[in-house]
């Protein structure tokens, strides 16, 4: 202590303010310059990676067309990816490192109800925005102080429709088939009550994914002698049971979701095992110029909702920092203003990015609508207002059977 | 209830033989090399990839599917346990077998990555018409499966054979039993230790196609099954090969039985409980000291 005097206690104290100063002039300066940091957590590996590479692209495409429009605030925005392997641990990494280094003011994308459930803490703790796709009643449902906005329909509506459309179809005896999933035993309970109203029975049986064969899950299936299955399963169990219900014989109606009955299912699957089955799809607007105009910039013929969903999810975070009258970019600033530029009953109806965006920093009344939707929330987060398509297997291919 | 139990068993002998050759393959390896290469899963899946390529692109039949996915597995085991494991086994200490066996987890996930890159993540099924099981009684069977249990049991015929009959088979036994002894009688452990290899990941490469005729395949076709696999050359004892059999049949049956009692989500759950009993009662494996490569 003797060797410290006041001289040099000075110099240091002089030395030590001289750095606070640097270094908050630097971090001042970042803001005004540096990118806004949106995240993305998608399944680009694993069980539920189907639609990971489609979603990544939009995302890009969103970045593209913000940063060619200006920006927003004068700062281009910077989309950082990354990849939840279809698996909440990975998840969970890779949103602390979103939230703690990138310094993210949103996270889009997430995509399986188990990812979504295990990051959304994460989120509303570090005063980030989530913007999810997962279907899971419980999400919305967590304290998340408004910081959760979902764009897919809830496993209960999909549910419902799933199940008022077995009941159309004629059928009497429900059996479901799923994996361990936060929403696995709230299907078999909402399909099951459905059937139970109107005048037939329902069960189910939840298996262990990840498995080379179901046959005993379908035997067990099958002992409850259905005229109806509904498939709540992602692609690669639900094909593998697809083929098992094949192998034996199973003649009945197959009705599954569009994140298990798809495009890479019924490439992944002989006809003869996915013919006939159903899906459920939850609809983008394909009528709108948005969907149309994110198609063709994607040089594709059709795009799933998932994908549309999460180009929104760029748009709004950004839109939503864009309005913000207080100025500040962050993530509550990216909260307090998603529904004034989403669903502004006075605001002026866009869908194309770039006027929403001259309007929103004009100050002007926006209401924007994507390529997914309306995408109007209730208090809860939840998305209102949803489409749905029927689609059915078809010689292999699916074929639209109904929309509404 | 009885034809429950029959049902269940016969579902079960159709995993277990699923598994069974990676099984093989894998105790074979160790037998040989003294390490577990976990890498055996990758080369599963590459055996499935080169199985549905032969298949859909060239129109092969069967039998010359699975020629080509033993070769091409097989060679690609060698060739990636020469670059990634060989240099960390030739300066061998105590904890070599430990490192290697790490060094082989890391080797499935580059290999398991590299697939993803080429192939991409989807699921891609083989040229073949599925078909209806058939009915003996009361129990089905289903035809393609019952084809995986005969091949799975004549390769581990033509295995046992192999290592009783012919020198070289009999020389990769005596590496197995003691390395040094059997330098002293001028065999060449190190071109063992690759043939060991080639026949071992080749061997899971043919597991891999008959699984993906089945299933399909995409990039974590294996690493989705290593575990059960692994379990299965424990419980067979890890260096007989006839236990490595018997382990892969034992571990689908219990799995399936196991639905009898408990919900299917906790399949899991009673393979790994039997793999605690058998070494509780028998810490060697049901086959330790029983003839295989290692007597």
């Amino acid at each position: 202590m003797s060797k410290i005097d006041r001289r040099n206690l000075l110099r240091a104290g002089l030395g030590a303010g001289g750095l606070m100063l640097s270094s908050n002039l630097s971090s001042s300066w970042a803001q005004q310059n540096d990118p806004i940091q949106i995240g993305l957590i998608i399944p680009l590996t694993g069980a539920t990676s189907q639609f990971g590479a489609t979603m990544g692209q939009a995302a890009k495409i969103a970045e593209t067309e913000i940063n060619s429009a200006g920006g927003v605030r004068g700062r281009p925005i910077q989309i950082v990816i990354e990849d939840d392997q279809s698996n909440p641990e990975a998840a969970v990494r890779a949103a602390h490192k979103l939230i703690d280094v990138d310094k993210v003011v949103a996270i889009g994308g997430s995509y399986a109800s188990a990812v979504t459930s295990a990051i959304a803490p994460l989120c509303w703790e570090g005063r980030t925005v989530l913007f999810t796709s997962s279907g899971a009643d419980s999400i919305t449902k967590l304290p998340h102080q408004g910081y959760i906005f979902r764009t897919s329909p809830t496993v209960t509506l999909q549910g419902t429709r799933v199940g008022d459309f077995a009941v159309k179809l004629g059928a009497k005896k429900m059996f479901f088939l799923g994996p361990q999933t936060p929403f696995a035993q709230s299907y078999i309970d909402i399909i099951s009550s459905i059937f139970k109203a109107a005048g037939g029975s329902g069960s189910g049986l939840i298996y262990e994914d990840k498995k080379a064969s179901y046959r005993s899950e379908v035997d067990q299936a099958l002992k409850e002698s259905p005229d109806v299955i509904v498939l709540g399963g992602y692609v690669p169990d639900t094909s593998v049971v697809l083929k098992d219900l094949y192998r034996a014989g199973f003649s009945g109606k197959k009705v599954g979701f569009s994140f298990g009955i798809n495009d890479a299912l019924t490439k992944a699957v002989p006809a003869e095992a996915s013919n006939g089955a159903y899906s459920l799809v939850p609809s983008a607007s394909e009528n709108s110029e948005a969907y149309k105009h994110l198609v063709e910039k994607m040089k594709l013929s059709h795009l799933d909702s998932y994908s549309c969903q999460v180009y929104d999810h760029v748009v709004l975070a950004s839109l939503a920092l864009a309005h913000a009258p207080s100025g500040k970019v962050d993530g509550t600033a990216v909260r307090d203003n998603v529904r004034a530029i989403s669903q502004d009953s006075e605001g002026k109806r866009t869908d194309d990015v770039v006027d929403a965006l001259k309007l929103a920093a004009s100050g002007a009344h926006v209401n924007y609508d994507g390529p997914s939707g309306a995408l109007e929330f209730a208090d809860n987060g939840d998305v209102k207002g949803v489409f749905f398509r029927y689609e059915q297997v078809e010689e292999g291919k699916l074929v639209v059977r109904k929309v509404g | 209830m009885l034809t429950d139990v029959l049902q269940y068993l016969v579902n079960g002998l159709i995993v277990g033989a699923l598994i069974a050759l990676p099984a093989l393959g894998l105790t074979l390896i160790f037998s040989v090399l003294g390490f577990v290469n976990f890498s055996i899963a990758a080369q599963l899946t590459a055996g499935a990839y080169a199985g549905w390529l032969a298949n859909t692109l060239l129109h092969l039949p069967l039998i010359a599917v699975l020629i080509c996915s033993f070769v091409v597995a097989g060679a690609l085991g060698v060739v990636t346990d020469r670059i990634a494991l060989a240099p960390i086994r030739r300066k061998s200490t105590s904890q070599t077998p430990l490192m290697v066996a790490i060094a082989s987890i890391a080797l499935n996930m580059a290999l398991e990555n590299a697939y993803r890159f080429y192939f991409g993540s989807g699921l891609n099924s083989f040229d073949m018409p599925i078909a209806r099981d058939m009915k003996i009684g009361a129990v089905r069977i289903g035809r393609q499966q019952l084809h995986n249990l005969e091949i799975a049991i004549g390769l581990a015929v033509l295995l046992a054979l192999f290592f009783s009959l012919t020198r070289i088979g009999k020389a990769m036994r005596a590496v197995a039993d003691n390395v040094d002894l059997a330098r002293l009688k001028g065999i060449e452990p190190v071109r063992l230790a690759n043939l060991a290899t080639f026949i071992g990941m080749g061997l899971a490469g043919i597991g891999g196609a008959l699984l993906a005729i089945d299933t399909s395949v995409d990039p974590s076709t294996g690493s989705r099954l290593i575990l059960l696999i692994f379990a299965g050359s424990v419980v067979g004892g890890l260096t007989s090969l006839p236990g490595a059999v018997v382990g892969a049949l034992s571990m689908g049956m219990i799995g399936e039985l196991g639905l009898l009692v408990l919900p299917p989500v906790y399949q899991s759950l009673t393979a790994f409980v039997a793999i605690l009993v058998t070494l509780l009662a028998r810490p060697g494996g049901i086959f330790s000291g029983a003839t295989g490569v290692r007597r």
